[in-house]
């Protein structure tokens, strides 16, 4: 199955959307126990050209030490935090300044060299929190419920083709755009028709999942200059599938379902929120309205901020 | 008339569709009229209800809820997930809101009536039984539909009567398309003497002249059309 969800407050002042989030993604629990992640943007408030990065590191004498080093080589860390989880491993959190975007994804991929390492994610406008387990130990492990915001997208994961660990709960990032994320609820049956076209672009896939292949192509529309709306309308002609999946952007937020409409998607909105669920009861955590809409077979939905 | 009402939310069901069905059923065997408050969109609820008792969810219901009941009347006070009345036997189902996908999904009878907009290949496979949606109702609405009728005021989406094999569609708004072995024909003198007294039943009030509105959606054939028509034997 899984749980999707996302929520903007429309006057894009900061918020405590990482409260609302996780009691929405709490109420779609039964759709995956997995995993769960947030993507929380507008709170990180980092100033230009610095990053967030968030590495996993498994609990080795001398390891976390040697991750240290290769950033240090690169940019020196200004401050960092150590979170612990699950497994025997910790998050290992950094802010670093780079000279540009494009500096970013070479810098991951450095770091992903190390064994025992894996870069979850890095991140200028949005704070990325996702872990294997149940939402109210991941909301404790990282006090998610402490993080404002202007906007978020979330997930609960219920795992069918590839394996449960961090780095395959969602969100999924791409690095062709700053700060694009997708969480997703189905399966894209055309994944190598997707996928090969964007990797004669050049463009990296670091595994097979199918959401990673929605990130990217979204990612790229955006980078060929489509607005978030029309490359969701065009995913909807492009892909195969039951799907329904929300994209998470510097300046919103919108919703794509597959055209015979074979995964859930509900969403509501009033003059302060607009709100995107899996299922109504998660919408009812954070909104106070009896006009619930269903997203239609083939239908984009999408908030963004004007200006 | 016994009542009784029984808390979704409370310490004891704390929001669990098993947990909450339990209590249905017990107090269901006791009471003519059951109310349940907090229903907070769960799913399943009163699934497989047999007595013929009035339950009232004061509140939203999530997948499935009513499914395989007979014989009971169900009153939703907001919303319904996907599914609602699935495969009942006899019974109502009333929504004073919205629903999703799959409303009256396989029916053997009874009825089930959405006041606003519904989604998705509103009553598919239903056998036999009636369907009223008070708005719109989308893609491949009566999807193999093998009986009963449906009545629908708003507009129909694409694929309207999808392989449609028996049972009747009405439509008072627009048809974007009609699917596979789906036909419109006029609807007679009769079939609007039927429907008046349908929907005001529900009481959906409609002026005199809106009945001559209707579209009327049939099968072709009595079996479903597989790959392009001039294949047919």
């Amino acid at each position: 199955m899984c749980g999707i969800a996302g929520i903007v407050f429309k006057d894009r002042k900061l918020h405590p959307v990482g409260d609302a989030l996780t009691k929405m993604l709490e109420a779609l629990q039964h759709r995956g126990p997995d995993s769960a992640g947030f993507a929380i943007y507008g709170g990180l408030g980092l100033a230009k050209n610095e990053y967030l990065l968030n590495i996993e590191v498994k609990e080795k004498p001398g390891l976390l030490e040697t991750v240290k080093n290769m950033v240090n080589i690169v940019t020196p860390i200004e401050t960092e935090e150590i979170i612990p989880s699950v497994e025997n491993y910790i998050i290992y959190r950094c802010k670093i300044s780079l000279k540009s975007f494009s500096h970013l994804k070479p810098l991951i991929m450095e770091i992903d060299k190390i064994d025992d390492v894996k870069v979850l994610n890095g991140a200028h406008s949005f704070e990325m929190i996702k872990d294997v387990g149940l939402v109210k130990d991941i909301a404790k492990r990282y006090d998610t419920a402490s993080k404002m915001g202007t906007h978020a997208i979330g997930h609960t994961r219920f795992s069918t083709e590839s394996v449960v660990d961090r780095y395959h709960a969602h969100p999924f990032q791409s690095y062709i755009v700053p700060d694009i994320t997708v969480v997703h609820n189905g399966q894209i049956t055309n994944y190598w028709k997707i996928r090969d076209p964007l990797e004669r672009k050049g463009h990296i896939f670091e595994t097979n999942n199918d959401t990673e292949c929605i990130v990217h192509y979204i990612a790229d529309k955006l980078l060929e200059g489509y607005k978030l709306e029309e490359a969701l309308e065009q995913s909807v002609k492009d892909m195969d599938g039951p799907f329904s999946y929300v994209v998470g952007t510097p300046d919103g937020i919108g919703i794509a379902k597959d055209q015979l409409g074979l995964r859930p998607g509900v969403m509501a909105e009033n003059d302060d929120i607009f709100t995107i669920a899996s299922e109504e009861m998660s919408l009812h955590q954070v909104i106070d309205t009896h006009n619930i809409e269903q997203i239609s077979p083939g239908e984009t939905r999408a908030y963004t901020f004007k200006g | 008339m016994r009542e009784i009402e029984i808390d979704a939310s409370s310490k004891e069901i704390n929001s669990q569709s098993r947990e909450l069905n339990r209590a249905i059923k017990g107090a269901a065997t006791e009471y003519q009229s059951i109310t349940v408050k907090n229903p907070n969109s769960m799913h399943y609820i009163a699934a497989g209800l047999t007595e013929p008792v009035d339950l009232t969810l004061e509140g939203s219901a999530g997948y499935f809820v009513g499914t395989m009941i007979h014989g009971a009347k169900i009153h939703i006070t907001e919303n319904a997930g996907w599914f609602p009345a699935d495969n009942m036997t006899d019974g109502e189902v009333v929504i004073d809101g919205s629903a999703g996908d799959g409303v009256g999904q396989g029916i053997y009878g009874g009825t089930v009536v959405v006041r606003k907009s519904v989604g998705s290949r509103t009553g598919e496979i239903m056998k036999n039984g009636t369907i009223i949606i008070g708005g719109n109702s989308g893609f491949m609405t009566g999807l193999f539909m093998m009986g009963g009728r449906m009545v629908i005021l708003g507009d129909v989406s694409e694929d309207a009567g999808e392989s449609i094999i028996r049972g009747t569609i009405y439509v008072l708004g627009n048809i974007k398309s009609l699917g596979k072995n789906a036909d419109i024909i006029e609807v007679t003198d009769e079939d609007k003497e039927e429907l008046k007294e349908l929907l005001e039943s529900y009481n959906f009030k409609l002026e005199d002249e809106k009945f001559n509105q209707f579209k009327k959606i049939i099968p072709r054939s009595m079996r479903p059309f597989y790959g392009k028509e001039s294949e047919e034997g």
